[in-house]
C-alpha cells in the first residue's frame, strides 16, 4: 500500500524537492507551508509519515511536533526532522518535542528516503 | 459483566503504539477466562503490544487459565519471532 | 515547463530567492527604521535560512557561505546575545545587497560577485558576530556550514561514505577529499585479531517508542547489515496488571554476525542513542569473546559538523537528477503528476471553520498564528502559460462576440429581439470574464518598489548625498507585464532624482532644508490607469538653463513662448541632457528620452513639474493592462482607428467660426475658451496628401499625458468599444502615431493611435509647414 509522507517547510524549493525525491521513491505526498498548517494538513490526510522543516513562519518545526504528538490519534506516526542545523542542541530539542529522527540538509534524495524508510513501519 | 464478554479477541492489524493500552484492558477484563486471540489479520507487531502479549501469556500461564492464538498471520509469526520471542511458546499456545 | 525536474526546481529556487530577499530587504528597512520585534528579526533570519538551504541543495558554494555567516549574525541578534543597533543594521543592509549579487550570480544573470567585497563583509558580519573575523579567504568551503562546532567533522562523513556504499541504489561520483586522519574510533577493531561481528545489547526506554521510534524497525535495520540472531529477555516483564503498556520492560541481545564498521551498527540506532541503553561490543574470531568498544554514552556525532551537509552538496543533485531520470520510465504517462511547477497545494485551502481535531487540542499553540492565518489568501500557483493561454482565449472570444454581434446588427434584425438581448447578455457576460482573467495576471508593484531602497543607497553613496527613500502605495496592482517593464524607468528616475534633483548635504544646509534629502517613490491607480510618481525635495528644474540648452541643441526657436510645464518637459526631447558631463550615476548614456520611449511602448507617458528650489514630481502612468483597451473606433481617409478612449475629454462637430486658421495656416479649435491646435489625422499619418475638408469632419479633443489638449480631425467617429491589443510590432513593423492593432468585429483590421506621438507629430508637421511658408 502506498505510503503517504506529509512534508512541512516553508520553502517551496525544498518542498518540490521532497516532493520529487519521495514520489520517485513511490510515497504519496502531501504538503503544508508552515506548522499551523501542518496541523491542519495531518488531521485532514492522515499521513503515515511527516517531514518537517525547524524554522518557519507562524509554528515552527518544535511547535508543530509537540501540537501532534499531544494528541493520541498521531503516536506512532513518525516525525522527522529536516534542518540544516545538526548541532546536539537542536536535535535534543526535536527529540524532546517528540521528533523520531532527523534529516540533515541539504539533503542527499538516498539518505532521505532512507531515513524514511527507517522509521516506516 | 465479565460471563458476557465474548471470550474471542480479534487482535487489530496494526498492533503498534496506539493499540497497546486498549489491548491490556481487552486483555484485562477476560482475566481468570480462557482467551482465544485471533490473529488472523495481524499485519504488524510493536516492541509495546509484544510485551502486553508476552506479559499475558505468564499471567494467564499462572492462572492456569488458556490463552490460544488463532490463525496466526504469517506476518505476525514472522515478528514475533524476529523480536527472539520463544516461538515454541507461541505454537504450543496455538496447538492447545 | 521545463521537462527536467531538477531545472525547474532550480528555477523555483531562483523565484523563491527573489521573494525571500525581497522579504528580508522590507525587514531589514523595518529594523532600520527602530521596529527590532523578534518577529521581524525572525523573519530575516528565516529568509537567509532558506537562501542557504535551497543553495547548499544545488551546490552553489559561495552562496552559501555567504549565507552562512549572515546567517550566523541574524541567529545571534534573535537569540538576544547581540544587540540590534544602527551599526548593526546598515552592516546588515550591505549584507543583503552582497547577498542579492551573489543569488544573481549564481542565476547566471549577473557578473560573479567580487572576491573581495564579499570577503569584506563577510569580515564585517563575523566582526559583528564574533568580534573578530573567523574564516580566511581560503578553501574553507562548502563544508563550513555548520561549523559553529569547531571541528573534526571525520566520524559523520566516513559514516556517510559507508552508508552510500552499503546502498547502491546509484552511483555517486566519488568526493575528491583530503585525505581523513583517522581518529582512533578503529583501534578496538584492529587489535586483537579478526573480528568477526558485533554483539549488541539494547534497552529501549519509553520515550523510544513515544517518538515512534519502534525496536521492530531497529533489528529489521541490524539485519540489513548482515545475518543476526536476537535474543529477547523478558525477566523484567510484569504480570498483565501491573504492565503499564507505555513502559519499556524489555532488553534484547542481538548477535550480527557481519564484520561491519562500527559507525554503520551505531548509525542504525542514530535517531534512538539518547532513548536507550546501548551497548554495541565487538566479537573477535576463535571465540576471543566480545571487547566493549563503547556504550551508548558518547555521543560521537552530536555537535559535530556533518559533512554531508556540504560536501554532499554536489552529488546530491546529481542522485537526485538519476534518480528522477531512472524512474521515468515507471511513470507511465502521468507526466502532470510529479511536474513541480503544476504544484496545487490543495491543503493550503484548508478551510478554516471545519476546525480539525489536532487544532482544537493544540488552540494554545496556535491561536495567536491562527489569527493571522484568517487573513492570508488562499493561492494556487499556475503557469504562466496557461493564463496567457487563457487571456489569449477570452481575446478571441471578444472579438467573435463582437463579429457576431455585427453580423446580428447587419442582418436587421431588431435591437429588442430577443437574439439581439441575448447578444447583450453575452457581451456583458464576455467583458465580466474578461476582467476576471485579466485581473488573475495583476500583480503588486511591491517586487519592483521592494529593489529600489538598495538602488538609493548605491547612488546616495555614489554621489555623496544622503537620501531617504519613501514609498506608498506598494499593494497597487497591475498586470503582470507591466510591473516586470516598470522596473527600468523608475530606475531611471530615482538615479536622476537623486543625481539630478537633490543637492550635496552642503548646499542643502546652506538653503535651509534638511540635510537629508527625501525622494518619494508613489503608486496609486488614476482612472483606469496606474500611476507611479517620484518626488523629490531638491532644487527642481532650473528652466533658463534647460531653455538655453534646448535652444543650443535645436530643440526650441528662441522665439516660441512654452509654458512652465512645457519647458520643465523639453528634458524629455530626444538628444536633451542637462548633465554637463556624463556622471557615472545617471549618465550611461540614456537620456531622458529613452525612458519616456520606453514608458510610450508600454501605452504609458511620463511628464514632470517642478517647483524651484522645493523640487520635482515626475509623474508617469501607464495602463494596467497590455491587452485590451477601451477605444474609440473612427474613421479616417477610408481607415478604421482606434483612439484610447482615455485620452478623449470630448468629441464634438466643429462649426466653422470655431475653426482659426493661425498664421493663416496651422488650424487651431475654439474649445472652452481656449485654442488648440487641430491635427488633421488622416494627413499626419500620410493616407491621404489632402487636408480634411473641415466641415464635414469630427473632432476628438483630446490631452496628452503632459496635459497639452489638441483637437483630432477625422472623418466619422464610429462607436465606443472595447478591443484587444495585437502588437503592431510582433506582426508588422513600427508605425509613427500607431501603438498597436486590433482586429474588429467585422474581421478588420484597425490601428490604435498613439495620441502623444500623433499629437507631436501633427504640431512638428504644422510647425515646419509655418517654417516654410515664412521661409518662402
Amino acid at each position: 500500500m502506498t505510503k503517504t509522507v506529509l512534508t512541512v517547510d516553508d520553502s517551496r524549493t525544498m518542498r518540490d524537492m521532497l516532493m520529487l525525491a519521495l514520489k520517485d521513491a513511490g510515497y504519496n505526498v502531501v504538503q503544508a507551508v508552515d506548522g499551523v498548517h501542518g496541523l491542519e494538513v495531518l488531521a485532514e490526510e492522515r499521513p503515515d509519515i511527516v517531514i518537517t522543516d525547524i524554522n518557519m513562519p507562524r509554528m515552527d518545526g518544535f511547535g508543530f511536533i509537540e501540537g501532534m504528538r499531544a494528541d493520541p490519534a498521531y503516536s506512532g506516526v513518525p516525525v522527522l526532522v529536516l534542518t540544516t542545523e545538526s548541532d546536539a542542541a537542536k536535535k535534543q530539542r526535536a527529540r524532546d518535542a517528540g521528533a523520531t529522527g532527523w534529516i540533515v540538509k541539504p539533503f542527499d534524495p538516498v539518505r532521505l528516503v532512507d531515513a524514511v524508510r527507517r522509521v516506516a513501519a | 459483566m465479565t460471563e458476557d464478554l465474548n471470550p474471542v479477541i480479534t487482535l487489530p492489524a496494526i498492533l503498534d503504539i496506539r493499540a497497546a493500552e486498549p489491548l491490556k484492558s481487552e486483555l484485562m477484563q477476560r482475566r481468570g477466562h480462557a482467551v482465544t486471540l485471533d490473529a488472523s489479520g495481524v499485519e504488524r507487531l510493536g516492541g509495546l503490544c509484544l510485551q502486553v502479549l508476552l506479559s499475558a501469556i505468564k499471567t494467564w500461564k499462572a492462572d492456569g487459565q488458556a490463552l490460544i492464538f488463532l490463525n496466526v498471520s504469517q506476518a505476525l509469526t514472522e515478528q514475533w519471532t524476529g523480536f527472539g520471542a520463544s516461538p515454541d511458546e507461541f505454537v504450543a499456545q496455538d496447538a492447545a | 515547463m521545463s521537462d527536467d525536474p531538477f531545472e525547474a526546481i532550480k528555477a523555483t529556487f531562483f523565484q523563491e530567492c527573489e521573494e525571500l530577499l525581497g522579504d528580508l530587504e522590507t525587514n531589514l528597512i523595518a529594523l532600520e527604521s527602530g521596529d527590532t520585534d523578534i518577529e521581524t528579526i525572525n523573519a530575516c533570519f528565516r529568509a537567509v535560512h532558506s537562501v542557504k538551504g535551497g543553495a547548499g541543495a544545488f551546490g552553489l558554494d559561495d552562496l552559501v557561505r555567504f549565507a552562512h555567516v549572515f546567517e550566523t549574525l541574524m541567529d545571534e541578534l534573535r537569540s538576544g546575545r547581540k544587540a540590534v543597533d544602527e551599526d548593526v543594521v546598515q552592516s546588515l543592509l550591505r549584507a543583503s545587497d552582497v547577498l542579492n549579487d551573489h543569488v544573481t550570480a549564481a542565476r547566471g544573470a549577473g557578473p560573479a560577485v567580487d572576491p573581495d567585497r564579499s570577503q569584506a563583509l563577510i569580515a564585517e558580519l563575523e566582526t559583528l558576530t564574533h568580534g573578530a573575523p573567523v574564516s580566511g579567504t581560503d578553501a574553507d568551503a562548502a563544508g563550513d556550514m555548520d561549523d559553529d562546532f569547531g571541528f573534526t567533522p571525520v566520524a559523520l562523513s566516513l559514516d556517510d561514505f559507508g552508508a552510500g556504499e552499503a546502498m547502491p541504489l546509484m552511483d555517486l561520483p566519488a568526493l575528491d577529499l583530503p585525505p581523513l586522519d583517522l581518529p582512533s574510533l578503529d583501534a578496538p577493531v584492529v587489535t586483537g585479531g579478526e573480528q568477526t561481528g558485533w554483539k549488541i545489547i539494547f534497552r529501549p526506554h519509553p520515550r523510544l517508542y513515544a517518538n515512534a521510534n519502534e525496536t521492530a524497525l531497529l533489528l529489521r535495520e541490524l539485519g540489513r547489515l548482515g545475518p543476526i540472531s536476537v535474543e529477547m529477555d523478558d525477566s523484567g516483564l510484569p504480570s498483565l496488571e501491573a504492565l503499564e503498556p507505555l513502559d519499556s520492560h524489555l532488553v534484547w541481545t542481538i548477535h550480527l554476525d557481519a564484520p561491519v564498521a562500527e559507525l554503520d551498527v551505531r548509525d542504525v540506532f542514530d535517531f534512538v542513542e539518547t532513548d536507550c541503553d546501548l551497548s554495541i561490543m565487538s566479537v573477535m574470531a576463535e571465540g576471543a569473546g566480545a571487547s566493549v568498544v563503547s556504550d551508548s554514552l558518547p555521543d560521537l556525532d552530536d555537535g559535530l559538523p556533518s559533512l554531508d551537509t556540504g560536501a554532499a552538496a554536489e552529488f546530491d543533485i546529481a542522485a537526485l537528477v538519476a534518480m528522477a531520470q531512472a524512474d521515468t520510465a515507471s511513470r507511465l504517462g502521468g507526466g502532470g503528476e510529479t511536474a513541480p511547477v503544476a504544484e496545487t497545494p490543495k491543503s493550503t485551502a484548508a478551510p478554516a471553520p471545519a476546525a480539525p481535531p489536532v487544532a482544537a487540542n493544540n488552540a494554545t499553540a496556535a491561536a495567536p498564528a491562527a489569527a493571522s492565518a484568517a487573513t492570508a489568501p488562499v493561492t494556487i500557483r499556475v503557469e504562466l502559460d496557461r493564463v496567457d493561454r487563457l487571456i489569449n482565449a477570452v481575446g478571441e472570444l471578444v472579438i467573435q462576440q463582437a463579429m457576431l454581434a455585427q453580423r446580428v446588427y447587419e442582418s436587421g434584425l431588431a435591437r429588442s429581439s430577443d437574439i439581439s438581448l441575448g447578444l447583450e447578455d453575452l457581451e456583458l457576460l464576455t467583458r465580466e470574464i474578461q476582467d476576471s482573467v485579466m485581473a488573475i495576471r495583476a500583480q503588486p508593484v511591491k517586487s519592483v518598489f521592494q529593489r529600489m531602497p538598495r538602488l538609493v543607497r548605491e547612488v546616495a553613496a555614489m554621489t555623496g548625498k544622503k537620501v531617504k527613500l519613501v514609498t506608498a502605495g506598494e499593494d497597487t496592482e497591475v498586470d503582470k507585464t507591466v510591473v516586470e517593464r516598470l522596473s527600468e524607468p523608475i530606475t531611471h528616475m530615482l538615479r536622476n532624482a537623486i543625481d539630478h534633483g537633490l543637492e550635496s548635504p552642503e548646499e542643502r544646509e546652506a538653503a535651509g532644508k534638511p540635510v537629508e534629502g527625501t525622494v518619494k517613490l508613489a503608486a496609486l491607480h488614476r482612472s483606469g490607469r496606474i500611476v507611479i510618481e517620484i518626488s523629490d525635495d531638491g532644487k527642481g528644474i532650473n528652466r533658463q538653463r534647460v531653455r538655453s540648452i534646448a535652444e543650443e541643441r535645436g530643440l526650441v526657436t528662441p522665439d516660441q513662448i512654452l509654458s512652465d510645464d512645457e519647458v520643465d518637459n523639453l528634458i524629455f526631447l530626444p538628444g536633451f541632457s542637462t548633465a554637463q558631463e556624463v556622471t557615472d550615476v545617471s549618465g550611461r548614456g540614456v537620456g531622458m528620452d529613452v525612458v519616456r520611449r520606453s514608458i510610450q511602448s508600454l501605452g504609458g507617458r511620463i511628464s514632470i513639474s517642478s517647483n524651484p528650489g522645493k523640487g520635482s514630481i515626475f509623474t508617469m502612468s501607464l495602463p494596467l493592462t497590455l491587452a485590451v483597451l477601451d477605444g474609440m473606433v473612427v474613421g479616417a481617409a477610408d481607415q478604421t482607428l482606434v483612439a484610447p478612449l482615455a485620452a478623449i475629454v470630448e468629441s464634438l462637430t466643429p462649426k466653422a467660426e470655431d475653426i482659426h486658421l493661425v498664421g493663416g495656416v496651422d488650424p487651431v479649435l475654439m474649445f472652452r475658451d481656449e485654442f488648440v491646435p487641430l491635427v488633421d489625422v488622416g494627413q499626419t499619418m500620410e493616407f491621404r496628401n489632402e487636408p480634411t475638408e473641415l466641415k464635414g469632419g469630427v473632432v476628438m479633443i483630446v490631452e496628452t499625458e503632459g496635459g497639452q489638449r489638441a483637437g483630432l480631425l477625422v472623418d466619422a467617429i464610429h462607436g465606443q468599444r472595447q478591443v484587444v491589443i495585437k502588437s503592431l510590432e510582433t506582426n508588422y513593423r513600427h508605425v509613427e502615431g500607431v501603438a498597436a492593432a486590433t482586429i474588429l468585429g467585422d474581421g478588420r483590421v484597425a490601428l490604435i493611435l498613439d495620441i502623444d506621438v500623433l499629437v507631436n507629430t501633427g504640431r512638428r508637421r504644422t510647425t515646419s509647414l509655418a517654417e516654410l511658408k515664412m521661409a518662402s
